[in-house]
């Protein structure tokens, strides 16, 4: 159950991914960084509004760690963990 | 609703492709020449000034949008009108210099070029070739009427892979259709932007400098890092703003190196007010090539905060997340169409009001990944790629930074006449040690 959150979230996070940078969902590897994707500052506070929004939660002013935001699959993790 | 079919003449400006149109008016009209900018393309070795033409007028010439003029339909939307085709051959002119001619002699050069205005409204497109004997310059000068800055630089990549795979020409000319429905939707943009702008707004007008009485065009003075030095401050913008935070990183340092000088010519009324250009072309599957595809984002950063770096990142970060939220970029976009209507005088005027007869402190765009990918130009191997803007004025000042393959470009362009070359030189050296660059 716990595994097909986290699943849930994360194909949540490709799909949103996909949409910024105008990509097949297929394209987006969740374990490539963001940065190497070609999500600059905007795409990404646009990805944590969105994200924000649709599981009521508060990204911005959780504590994350440079690691958090580093992947989709790590970024999942821990929005799995706030929701 | 009054629906016209998509023509082959005629493509509707949308309402910021207006406002570009109101800061190219503003700006011809105090200095004479367009709101133009200049990309320039630092190549080893020589390039052939005909070889460059011939290639140059065979690749314009299927473009006809490139000698096309801003025109207002019977349903009152403004257009460009675009002639059947171009007949106008590529301008290019050359000089030839001395191989160990300095870097600030060729940017003289260049900076005659950037602010020599167009012959009239049919021309928005001009090159200019320097041999410099071992290593050549290219620039390509435009105006923002017919293209932003990252389009420009996709129009020389187009222009680089046709010369180097010798494809085809299959270009789709993109429509855009006139934006007359959707009232509503329109005004309740409005209504968000009018509420934004009157928060930004003070009862005085924000920190601004005092332009030249004479104006004699812009100057521009370019810091270029190498792989090393870009490294460097990817990693200090990562661990001062966060991941992937580095245009509120490098806004921030400019705010900063900005305040020090205002602070030291003891200008001391207002706030900061900056507009900041973003890309609003999503990759790959928009054939959008010409015209601007770019909104803004609005920051006001207190004066009393701006001697302290942290706290400007912290400022910057906070409105882009609140503008981010509300869809300020997007209901700019939307409640711009509504001011088509108004010509480019009236609205002039108009976006001078909420700031008390200003437009902003200082211009900033922080252009991310290079949009020319290639590595060479026309074979020769590509030293460096920079932008030479000139800013709209007011306010006649900006900072900019560009990325070029792994190198980055931070570009200091001002009215001639609004710095003394010390204080330019002393903005780009603080700004060099801000950004953590040894």
């Amino acid at each position: 159950m716990e595994k097909d959150s986290n699943k849930a979230v994360e194909e949540s996070l490709i799909q949103e991914v996909a949409a910024i940078l105008s990509r097949d969902v297929g394209a987006i590897d969740p374990e490539i960084p963001l940065h190497e994707m070609g999500i600059d500052s905007l795409g990404f506070v646009e990805l944590l509004v969105i994200m924000e929004k649709k599981y009521n939660i508060k990204l911005m002013e959780s504590g994350l760690t440079k690691n958090d935001f580093k992947t989709i699959r790590s970024l999942s993790v821990k929005i799995k963990d706030l929701i | 609703m009054l629906s016209l079919p998509f023509s082959k003449t005629k493509r509707y400006l949308t309402g910021i492709d207006w406002i570009i149109h109101v800061l190219n008016y503003m700006t011809k009209k105090e200095t004479g020449a367009d709101f133009m900018s200049q990309i320039v393309i630092e190549v080893s070795g020589a390039v052939n000034v005909g070889e460059l033409f011939n290639r140059l007028n065979a690749f314009i010439k299927n473009y006809p949008v490139l000698c096309g003029y801003a025109s207002r339909d019977i349903n009152l939307a403004p257009y460009w009108k675009i002639p059947p085709a171009n007949k106008i051959d590529v301008l290019l002119d050359s000089s030839n210099v001395e191989n160990d001619t300095s870097f600030e002699t060729i940017i003289k050069h260049l900076e005659k070029k950037i602010n020599t205005a167009f012959k009239n409204k049919r021309y928005h497109l001009a090159f200019h070739l320097i041999n410099a004997g071992d290593k050549s310059f290219i620039a390509m000068r435009f105006d923002h009427l017919i293209f932003d800055a990252a389009n420009a630089e996709a129009f020389l990549d187009l222009f680089q892979k046709q010369w180097k795979e010798e494809t085809p020409f299959d270009y789709k000319f993109a429509p855009e259709p006139a934006h007359l429905s959707l009232w509503m939707e329109k005004f309740m943009a409005g209504q968000r932007v009018n509420r934004a702008f009157l928060k930004i707004a003070d009862n005085v007008a924000p920190r601004v400098l005092p332009l030249p009485a004479v104006k004699n065009g812009f100057r521009f003075k370019i810091l270029s890092f190498d792989k090393k030095d870009a490294d460097t401050i990817f990693e200090n913008a990562f661990n001062e703003a966060g991941y992937l935070m580095l245009m509120p990183y490098a806004l921030a340092a400019s705010v900063y190196c900005l305040h020090k000088m205002f602070t030291d010519r003891l200008i001391s009324s207002g706030d900061y007010v900056i507009p900041v250009s973003i890309n609003m072309k999503k990759q790959e599957k928009e054939n959008k090539q010409f015209f601007n595809n770019v909104s803004f984002f609005i920051f006001k950063i207190e004066a009393d905060i701006a001697g302290n770096f942290s706290a400007i990142i912290n400022s910057i970060k906070k409105q882009m997340y609140d503008q981010v939220k509300a869809d300020f970029p997007g209901d700019l976009c939307k409640a711009s169409m509504l001011m088509r209507i108004a010509p480019l005088s009236v609205l002039g005027r108009l976006m001078k009001i909420y700031l008390k007869g200003q437009v902003a402190s200082f211009s900033f765009s922080y252009l991310g990944e290079a949009v020319y990918t290639s590595y060479d130009f026309m074979g020769n191997n590509i030293l460096n790629l920079f932008h030479m803007p000139r800013v709209p004025v007011p306010p006649g000042i900006g900072i900019f930074f560009q990325r070029s393959n792994e190198r980055m470009n931070v570009i200091l362009s001002y009215l001639d006449g609004m710095l003394k070359n010390e204080e330019a030189e002393e903005i780009l050296s603080l700004l060099k040690f801000r950004l953590g660059v040894k």
